[in-house]
């Protein structure tokens, strides 16, 4: 028998549990890409199921209902809309939370509206008992017309179950469970009769909609069908009124629920967590334990990475043949790749916590607590989840600006969302903090290097809200306000979506970042290991020249060859060029190359200095960090990563705008060159004035 | 004065009477936010705004600009 | 000898990465959004 593919498309409202249920069937057979065009995250899994099928599974986007309100929730009208699509479902299975079962199965009457063979899970049933709730299944499927999965994604039930009913999904009925065209027949019929051979709810999608539809000129329907925005409004909200009916006399039969068997934390918890005191208390102790433990935590696994990269090139050196390709190896490529890797544990950390305060439900807590404050900048409360979750990455924290209903807040936000410290910085700020901040105690527990990082995060999300505050003045927009904002149930997070969320952002973003760094890191010391005319390939003379005076030992003489050969290489030639617009910031030709080249993207600059040091340097075995803190300046014989060029660096990567990529979501988002240059113009002034008001001050 | 949602106090339950839908977002009625549905307000945000409120079983915070477009009719409470 | 080539194909192979990940996509952007579209 052969295999036989078939789509499964798993829809459902946002916080039912659809990405454990995705999980559940998937494991870690999972692809996570974007849809072409638009940077909404497609994810595809893979699942066997019983007789020889394999199950393609698509993880859209959470959504209220098909009626878009965003570019996620337009990717699911989309693929629901066109039977040509390479991944049209042959099944869906939508997703609900038992504890939200009424408002859940509004989408559920419009899919089975499309008539697409479709399956119910019931999610969460674990709950189920604590919460009173019975259900009649066996009445629910003969009403909603369907075969119904019980699932409790927590205790792993039910799985076996939702898997053989999409084995069977062609015994599945596949009409409307309800007529909704009653809300206005005339206007219905009429359509009806001018497009016979379409489905009446795929045109009224049509007219409602902002979507692309292939096989009908949608000018055509619209020229004839189309009202008002506030008729069609209306007509809304009669079909959503005729839905809740039908949902609401389904439910009356099909679940009791025994109120005096509830028991709800919610409430409890609620009262002392968006508290107008212990709230903020709480809000503010979880960021600090974060940022506490992500650079205390990791500084072991980043110290260890560091040195085993050092020794693993000073082995590379000494065991392969001498020749420019082992010197690529271990000049160039393994400390470009120690580079990339020495991130795994902040990224890993953060992204870990950060897929904790979502899936428990706490985030949307944050997102009520601050709304009021974050207006007054002309932010919303919806800001503060893209402000954390910048905190990893801005590219995933701009998109996630989308589900803010307001544009001139949406807009802000985008704009300021840079300035959080995201985790390209982090490596940046570990290496410099470790050379100029003291590893000491104050009040016998903070730690001085832990407590610096707190502010400079602390400094990324002031500036982030004062130029917010600053925009919200200068622009002249007037758009109107909504704002509308579920507050889930608390859950404990799941091992399993966790782990699963931490390895793949990391997996991600190690493997994108790391394909550049390397490229990068190449090119460099092919740059810083070669050079023109005499300067360069006459290096050893004019050494010995210089010093003949007072001759070096074997070793002085080698490393004054290396940092010669450096200086004339064409990196050198080119870091000497720009020296005058970066010595008033304190620092030296080296570090502006390491800057130049993090414009690509910030987290170059470690892996940059490290290749320009191994090449100015015969000893291969020290780390990185060592090398930066036995650099000193060769006129005046101080170190070069002295306090003031510290602080003033860490400035300087705390405002500028050096991420290509962030550029380009901005661009994508805004739909508008202006807003990307804006931000990289303003941004990196910014930096370059502070760094240099900050070293002028300091040294 | 007619009550509306802005005007309810802490933990006081009333039913949805009636709203100018050009003013309230579809998001909100698809919630449940419909004539006839039972609204609570269970939780007030620090400063007085937004409102977290339980619509029809949907938990949802509103901000009050919104919440003051929204009729309803206060349900007594029996002591 | 054999590494001197090697490490100039790397350093080639480097050179592309980048100009394709930077410059080619930029023109390719008419097409489908450009940026990380997925489209490469």
């Amino acid at each position: 028998m052969s295999i036989q593919n078939i789509n499964v498309a798993l829809i459902g409202n946002p916080n039912v549990g659809k990405t454990s249920v995705f999980n559940m069937l998937t494991g870690l057979n999972q692809q996570v890409g974007n849809y072409p065009g638009i940077t909404v995250e497609k994810k595809i899994g893979f699942c066997k199921l019983p007789h020889n099928i394999k199950a393609n599974i698509l993880d859209l986007p959470g959504t209220y209902s098909l009626n878009a309100s965003s570019m996620d929730e337009s990717v699911v009208i989309e693929l629901l809309l066109n039977k040509n699509d390479k991944l049209y479902p042959d099944v869906a299975v939508v997703v609900t939370d038992v504890e939200n079962l009424k408002r859940n199965l509004l989408i559920y009457t419009q899919i089975k509206d499309l008539e697409i063979p479709t399956i119910l899970v019931i999610n969460m049933a674990d709950r189920m008992e604590t919460k009173g709730i019975t259900l009649n299944i066996p009445y629910l499927e003969e009403k909603l017309k369907t075969k119904i999965a019980l699932v409790s994604s927590r205790k792993s039930r039910g799985i076996e179950e939702l898997k053989n009913l999409i084995v069977s999904y062609k015994t599945i009925p596949n009409e409307p469970c309800l007529n909704s065209t009653v809300i206005d027949k005339d206007y219905f019929e009429k359509l009806q009769h001018a497009f016979p051979n379409q489905l009446l709810y795929k045109l009224w999608l049509v007219i409602t909609q902002d979507v692309n539809f292939s096989n009908l000129d949608r000018n055509e329907i619209r020229s004839t069908f189309t009202k008002s925005h506030s008729e069609l409004k209306r007509l809304q909200q009669k079909e959503t009124i005729k839905r809740y009916q039908f949902i609401n006399d389904v439910l009356k039969e099909g679940l009791k629920v025994d109120a005096s068997m509830a028991k709800d934390i919610r409430a409890k918890l609620d009262r002392v967590l968006t508290h107008k005191i212990w709230g903020y208390f709480i809000f503010f102790a979880i960021l600090f334990i974060i940022f506490q433990s992500i650079f205390s935590w990791s500084t072991i696994p980043m110290d260890f990475i560091d040195s085993t990269f050092a020794s693993l090139s000073s082995w590379v050196a000494e065991e392969l043949p001498s020749g420019i390709l082992t010197d690529l190896l271990s000049q160039g490529i393994i400390p470009g790749i120690g580079g990339v890797i020495i991130f795994i544990p902040q990224i890993a950390f953060l992204f870990l916590f950060i897929s904790i305060l979502e899936e428990s439900g706490y985030m949307s807590r944050v997102v009520f607590l601050m709304d009021k404050i974050m207006r007054k900048f002309g932010l919303s409360g919806k800001s503060v989840v893209p402000l954390i979750s910048g905190t990893a990455c801005a590219i995933p924290a701009i998109m996630a600006t989308r589900n803010i209903e307001n544009w001139k807040e949406r807009l802000i936000t985008i704009l300021v969302t840079p300035f959080t410290t995201c985790s390209a910085r982090l490596p940046v700020y570990a290496i410099i903090i470790s050379l100029v901040i003291p590893n000491e105690r104050v009040f016998g527990v903070l730690n001085m290097q832990g407590l610096s990082l707190m502010l400079l995060y602390l400094l990324g999300f002031g500036t982030a809200i004062l130029s917010a505050y600053i925009l919200n003045k200068i622009l002249k927009l007037d758009s109107k306000t909504y704002f509308v904002v579920e507050m889930p149930s608390y859950k404990l997070p799941l091992f399993k979506n966790v782990g699963i969320n931490v390895v793949e952002k990391t997996k991600a973003f190690i493997v994108g970042a790391g394909k550049i760094i390397l490229a990068i890191s190449i090119i460099l010391w092919f740059l810083a290991s070669y050079g023109p005319g005499k300067d360069f390939n006459e290096a050893e003379a004019i050494v010995k020249e210089r010093t003949i005076q007072k001759p070096l030992n074997e070793v002085e003489f080698e490393n004054a060859v290396a940092s010669q050969k450096l200086e004339s290489s064409y990196i050198g030639i080119m870091g000497k060029a720009i020296e005058p617009a970066i010595s008033p910031l304190g620092y030296d030709w080296k570090i502006g190359i390491a800057i130049i080249s993090s414009f690509a993207a910030r987290e170059v600059f470690v892996g940059t200095l490290a290749t320009i040091y191994s090449v100015g340097n015969s000893d291969n075995e020290a780390t990185i960090k060592s090398k930066m803190q036995e650099e000193v300046n060769p006129v005046t014989g101080e170190k070069i990563f002295n306090f003031a060029t510290g602080i003033s660096l860490l400035l300087f990567y705390a405002f500028a705008m050096q991420c290509a990529s962030t550029l380009a979501i901005t661009k994508k988002e805004t739909n508008s060159w202006k807003w990307p240059a804006m931000q990289l113009v303003f941004m990196s002034a910014l930096a370059y004035f502070v760094a240099l008001l900050a070293y002028q001050l300091l040294k | 004065m007619q009550n509306t949602i802005h005007t309810l106090k802490k933990g006081e339950k009333a039913i949805i009477k009636d709203f100018d839908i050009d003013l309230i977002p579809l998001k909100l009625l698809e919630m449940g936010c419909l004539p006839g549905n039972l609204v609570e307000l269970l939780q007030i945000a620090p400063f007085g705004d937004p409102l977290f409120l339980d619509i029809n079983g949907s938990h949802v915070a509103i901000r009050v600009e919104t919440a003051r477009e929204i009729e309803v009719e206060l349900i007594k409470t029996n002591f | 000898m054999v590494q001197e080539i090697i490490a100039f194909t790397i350093l080639g192979l480097a050179v592309a990465f980048l100009v394709k990940k930077f410059f080619w996509k930029s023109k390719k952007k008419k097409d489908c959004g450009g940026g990380d579209c997925g489209c490469s």
